[in-house]
């Protein structure tokens, strides 16, 4: 008997899949079920260490996103930290790789920074509050498995001194509404005009909250750095410091 | 498909109960099964990669540029899909892969003109190589998504105009089908963005709209002059009585023909241009029954009248390849007129001078928006971009968009890959380049358009053609010497009937035997130099087509290209001489099983093969004699069906292997070498596999556009499919033996590992490639590890790991797995774990060499959830390696030893940094101490400055290199080499390890005079002790 109620959960499983959902707002709203609910509303912060597989070097990262929007991501190499992408609530730095001294983003890039403050902890959460609007496209196969690509448009950005859209495509999976793959359209740099595509698996619950502890990102077409995280602190106690820009010695 | 318990079933008893449950379990297995075997979730990370070329580019259709911001343009391809640059035509990226790959015409609405772009499929300059659209598409978020809009049977669309005023009008000129009557031509409008279309303008079934003008300051005005043309295999014709220029005044309500000015008579081709700074001024240009009545027209009163005002070579050549016109958007009398070099007139149109130097066939020219000087042309070799008004073009180095008809391969190492081109010659390139396939990897073999380029299969020769065999060449590569090899016409000859793509075929039998076809089999079997007939005339010989010297309609065009009752495809069986296939394009499947002596016509004679039809390609079978595959391509008499029929039986029976899971025309077929259910398929809209022997077919979309694939081979040994693609070069997917092993036994199971083979550390390395980043660089195959795998779900949720363990189980490399459903590919390029290193103010490169896994037996150990799995994998050394045993052991020995010591140093220095981080702590609880502590860590500090860099920065700043620098040079140097430790080598190897020795000495030296009194004071103090981590907890530290 067992077998058989065993076998008719899978007819139905393998049924469901795409039967349901007509529009963005639900698939996110099950996403947001899926991976932790309202507790994502109560999250003030996230540390995450992680590593960088670079031909045969592992390379431990840290990373910190805190809801008021501080940032940082440090870069161990050589037992010497290298912080990179650390923004104190107004200025965006990082570490010059030559000289091992700080320095700031250029305006444009603090700019793009500040536009998306508020995200944390994924720009889903309070969506419609912060202005931001989303659309179901379809549902495309990725990586083989069914999704449901929605277009998330969040503010413009200004890039070259003309205002852009601030366009995402996510891709969720069907059955379990977890988000597989994310494209964006490179607007600036040597890859501009590329998509970006980060890959995410191996969710693993956190204290009531899901998290992709497997990333890959890559350009369209491209090959994919591997991300593995290893360890996710929720609410880590992090020292005003870490993210001020440190004064030239 | 709805689920049949979606309907409303009620489960009344157990036994019914049970009966639908078994039979829904059948139902979901049935589907599962098939969900599996298609397409992108059967092929997963099995990708193709591009290799180009771009340095020839090819034919682009159609440039369109962003009304407001001067970095954006896009540009449609013959064969290539669209592309579009964002920094102002420095590069292009492609956007439209997904779709046919024929561009007819892009257009931005003026509107939105970040956000919606249109594209109107099926290229309109008519030639005999032209493919076939498939519809219009819309994009609204800049080219990122595009959907389908309908027209679906307009075959090629010559034009959009949208109102600048209203983004759901948009007009469409539908020149349509080239080679059939079609009702689907003429003008069509929308008026709710393209949901629904209306034809507002229709003339016949031969006559279709071939260029479309809307007036920029009144939208209802429009200009649409329409084509009256046909092609057959064997002709072509341009002009009628139909063909005409209309204008509408009413938003394209009512239309009347704006014809005063013009002669009488037929009229050809025509294109129609609106100066956008004086719309009542018009240029077109004029295909007449006369010559003295062709070429440029101008009207200054928005068309009521017309003046001739020249009829130049450039003006008036060939109408039906050329015939655009467009006017600087500042200056009314500024022109240019397409053309075989393209022309510009700064005087209204009196006189035109050529464009500067770059490839010819020019089919757009456009002025920069807000620079006149700017100009960007269209060719048949890519794009042009000139910054002083069109004197000096520069061509587009990034836009991979070769149109081959042909490509082979040899079996060098790396094997090189041969093909000829649209108007753009003969070549052969590398599939692997150090740092990429760069332009300078292509060597030109042959002049004029290319076709089939063969190597010897034995020498570092190379037969290659021009088109309709006008010269056929042997270059001997080494020598730099190329002599002309056709077969000539000899005493008591017919002319010779000559395909412009004429076939040639080499033997695995006999190195020197070379084919050739006109309407005769030519056979040589000294490479060229004398050749025998070997058949009889084997096409229908049909006279009302072998008149292509009368072909072109209006304007004559005998270019060779409607030759036709002529051999087109030549195969000699791979298990027997005396086999030869020979297919004509007027439908003639000629069989000797006696190298010639007899043949036969064994054309399928089927209800769905229409008599006549062109056989394409035979593809003789390597498992049986009697076994050949057949392609016929309908689609130049207006028939888009795929053909494909296999024999068993020498051709006197044949089956059909095609389904319905194939779109688009067949030109190609390729058996693999091992297994004979595993076939490739190239169509016009892409590539499709087979592992069942054409049971049922899947797209290919891994990387790979859906592009015309005309031609496919197999390299044996990398077991690599290459295609010949007419619009995005030489695209290969490597090493596809693991489609070989695809079963239905496989497919459903949960995860299976597919066998590989040994994997070989190849002794490569080099400085990389010299291109820069506005040009397009080939991909190169990988050279690591591949271990691949069959998944039946992507893992989404969970932990799935995967590392490699050595013979004695020890991690020496963690890996990545794949998540997808399908087949994964995990790539493990031999690294192993990089050595701690000392901890110093400036970063060691040369420490971040990580040591190669050498050969052996390893491991590959995963777990994915609660389920464990290890597979085997073989390492091998390069087997052109020249190092003995002992030198490599004596070299994988001393490296090691440098390992060990770089993170023995690395320790070292720890310990001390520890020493002195305590010493400073008793200095500052007891200030007192400073005096007796300050020797102890100015000891410290002095031997740790001999041992790091301690100041500077990793630029110029940098301080003199210590012994970790030392000692991390040598490692590197090591751990980088494919060669036998020097002399040199193992003489610095001496002096850094006694180096090495020396400080260890000193350090315990410094110890024993210090610590005990350290420890004393940190007792007196009630300090912590001095706590050292042990070894191997240290090198797990960041």
């Amino acid at each position: 008997m067992k077998a058989i109620k065993l076998l008719f959960f899978l007819v139905l499983a393998a049924g469901s899949a795409l039967a349901q959902v007509t529009t963005a707002e639900e698939v996110v709203k099950k996403y947001l079920e899926a991976t932790g609910g309202a507790k994502w509303n109560t999250l003030e912060g996230v540390k995450m260490e992680a590593k960088v597989s670079q031909g045969g070097m592992e390379i431990p990262i840290e990373i910190v996103q805190l809801k008021d929007g501080r940032t940082y991501t440090s870069i161990t190499f050589q037992g010497t930290k290298i912080m990179q992408n650390v923004f104190d609530g107004n200025v965006l730095w990082g570490t010059n790789f030559m000289t091992m001294k700080a320095e700031k983003s250029d305006a444009e890039a603090t700019g793009m920074f500040k536009t998306d403050l508020g995200d944390f902890p994924s720009p889903f959460v309070d969506y419609a509050a912060k202005g931001y609007k989303i659309e179901l496209m379809g549902t495309e196969s990725i990586d083989g498995t069914n999704t449901y690509k929605v277009k998330l448009i969040r503010k413009p950005y200004t890039i070259e001194g003309k205002e852009v859209e601030n366009v995402n495509f996510y891709y969720f999976d069907a059955d379990s509404f977890i988000p597989i793959l994310l494209e964006t359209e490179i607007k600036t740099g040597q890859g501009k005009g590329m998509i970006s595509q980060t890959t995410m698996s191996d969710y693993q619950e956190v204290e009531g909250l899901y998290f992709p502890f497997s990333m890959g990102q890559g350009v369209k077409g491209g090959g994919s750095q591997p991300l593995t995280i290893t360890k996710v602190e929720l609410n880590p106690k992090v020292a005003t410091e870490a993210f001020t820009l440190p004064a030239d010695k | 498909m709805q689920p049949p318990w979606r309907e409303g079933h009620k489960f009344c008893c157990m036994k019914h109960h049970l009966l639908i449950l078994f039979g829904l379990l059948a139902w979901t297995l049935g589907t599962a099964q098939n969900a599996v075997t298609r397409g992108k979730e059967l092929f997963g990370d099995l990708k193709a990669r591009h290799i180009g070329p771009a340095l020839m580019s090819g034919r682009v259709t159609d440039l369109e540029l962003h009304p407001t911001n001067p970095k954006v343009l896009y540009a449609g391809t013959a064969g290539g899909g669209v592309w579009k640059s964002s920094d102002g035509g420095a590069r292009f990226n492609p956007i439209f892969d997904d779709y046919c790959q024929s561009i007819g015409a892009v257009a931005i609405d003026p509107g939105q003109p970040d956000k919606v772009i249109w594209v109107g499929t099926g290229e309109t300059w008519t030639r005999n190589s032209v493919s076939i659209g498939n519809g219009i598409y819309k994009s609204v978020d800049g080219g990122i998504n595009w959907i389908k809009m309908g027209l679906e049977k307009s075959e090629r669309i010559a034009g959009i105009a949208i109102n600048p005023k209203n983004s759901n009008e948009i007009f469409v000129a539908v020149l349509g089908g080239l080679w059939s009557d079609s009702a689907d031509r003429g003008v069509y409008k929308t008026s709710d963005g393209g949901k629904t279309w209306e034809k507002i303008l229709y003339v016949d079934a031969k006559t279709g709209c071939a260029d479309l003008a809307m007036d920029p300051a009144n939208p209802a005005v429009l200009y649409a002059s329409f084509w009256e043309f046909r092609r057959t295999p064997w002709s072509f014709s341009s002009g009628g009585n139909n063909s005409a220029l209309y204008k509408t005044t009413d938003g394209g309500k009512t239309w009347n023909k704006i014809h005063n000015g013009f002669p009488g008579g037929k009229l050809g081709r025509m294109g129609i241009a609106i100066a956008p700074s004086n719309p009542n001024i018009l240029y077109t240009v004029l295909e007449t029954e006369k010559d003295q009545d062709r070429g440029l027209y101008r009207s200054d009163d928005a068309g009521a009248s017309w003046k001739q005002l020249n009829k130049d070579f450039g003006i008036v050549v060939r109408p039906f390849y050329f015939s655009r016109i467009n006017v600087d958007p500042r200056n009314p009398d500024v022109v240019v007129k397409c053309g075989l070099t393209g022309s510009i007139s700064r005087d209204g149109g009196k006189t035109f001078r050529d464009l500067g130097p770059m490839h010819s066939d020019i089919h757009d020219i456009v002025f920069a928006i807000n620079d006149s000087e700017r100009i960007f042309a269209a060719t048949d070799g890519g794009i042009y971009r000139s910054w002083d008004g069109g004197t000096t073009m520069e061509i587009v180095e990034n836009l991979p968009v070769s149109q081959f008809y042909h490509i082979s391969v040899d079996n060098e190492e790396p094997y090189n890959v041969y093909g000829g081109l649209q108007d753009n010659g003969s070549w052969f390139g590398p599939s692997s380049s150090p740092g990429g396939i760069e332009a300078r990897d292509w060597h030109s073999v042959g002049a004029g358009d290319g076709f089939r380029v063969l190597p010897h299969p034995g020498k570092y020769l190379v037969y290659s053609e021009m088109q309709g065999a006008e010269n056929v060449w042997l270059t001997d590569v080494a020598k730099n010497q190329v002599r002309t090899i056709q077969p000539l016409a000899a005493p008591g000859d017919p002319k010779l009937r000559w395909n412009w793509n004429a076939p040639m075929a080499t033997s695995v039998h006999q190195p020197d035997r070379f084919y050739m076809g006109s309407q005769f089999l030519h056979k040589s079997e000294d490479m060229g130099n004398t050749w025998t007939k070997i058949s009889p005339d084997l096409t229908t010989n049909d006279p009302a087509k072998t008149n292509a010297a009368e072909s072109g309609g209006l304007s004559r065009d005998n270019s060779g290209a409607e030759n036709h009752c002529t051999i087109f495809t030549i195969a000699e069986s791979p298990l027997a001489e005396n086999i030869i296939w020979v297919g004509t394009d007027d439908g003639n499947l000629q069989l000797t099983q006696d190298a010639g002596k007899t043949w036969k016509n064994v054309a399928p004679k089927v209800a769905e093969m229409p008599a006549g039809t062109w056989v394409y390609h035979v593809e003789p079978s390597r498992f049986a004699k009697g076994t050949a595959y057949v392609v016929f391509d309908g689609h130049a008499q207006g028939d888009f069906n795929p053909y494909v029929f296999r024999t068993t039986d020498f051709g006197a029976t044949w089956t059909s292997i095609i389904t319905p899971d194939i779109e688009g025309f067949a030109r190609n077929i390729q058996e693999d070498l091992q297994n004979p259910n595993l076939l490739f398929l190239g169509t016009e809209f892409g590539l499709y596999i087979t592992t069942n022997g054409g049971k049922t077919w899947s797209k290919f979309t891994n990387n790979m556009p859906a592009v015309a694939v005309h031609f496919i081979d197999i390299q044996p040994k990398t077991n690599d499919l290459v295609m010949g693609t007419h619009g995005r070069g030489v695209i290969i997917i490597d090493n596809i033996s693991i489609l070989r092993q695809i079963t239905d036994e496989v497919l459903n199971k949960e995860l299976h590992f597919f066998q590989t083979g040994p994997a070989t550390l190849f002794d490569e390395n080099s400085f990389g490639g010299t291109s820069g980043e506005t040009q397009f660089v080939g991909a190169n195959p990988s050279r690591a590890a591949r271990i691949i795998y069959y998944l039946k779900k992507r893992h989404t949720l969970g932990k799935f790991t995967m590392e490699i363990q050595d013979a004695n189980g020890k991690t020496v490399a963690e890996l990545t797995p794949g998540k997808s459903k399908g087949i994964n590919i995990v790539e493990w390029g031999f690294t192993t774990k990089a050595p701690k290193v000392a901890k110093g103010q400036t970063l060691s490169f040369d420490a971040f060499t990580t040591p190669r896994a050498t050969a052996g037996k390893y491991k590959i150990v995963g777990q994915k959830g609660n389920e464990s799995f290890a597979i085997d994998l073989e390492v091998r050394n390069d087997p052109r390696s020249e190092l003995t045993a002992a030198q490599r052991s004596q070299k994988e020995a001393t490296q090691q030893k440098l390992f060990d010591m770089t993170q023995g140093l690395a320790y070292l220095v720890y310990e001390l940094d520890e020493i002195v981080k305590t010493a400073q702590q008793v200095e500052a609880k007891n200030p007192k101490l400073a005096k007796m502590v300050a020797p102890v860590i100015s000891d410290f500090t002095k031997l740790k400055e001999t041992l790091v860099i301690t100041k500077g920065d990793n630029y110029v700043g940098a301080g003199e290199p210590q012994l970790r620098e030392k000692m991390a040079k040598i490692y590197a140097g090591f751990a980088s080499s494919f060669f036998a430790p020097t002399a040199n080598e193992m003489a610095n190897f001496q002096y850094v390890e006694s180096a090495y020795t020396q400080a260890q000495r000193d350090f315990t030296a410094l110890k024993n005079l210090h610590l005990p009194k350290l420890t004393g004071w940190l007792n007196k103090n009630q300090l912590p002790a001095l706590s050292i981590q042990p070894f191997d907890v240290f090198l797990k530290q960041p």
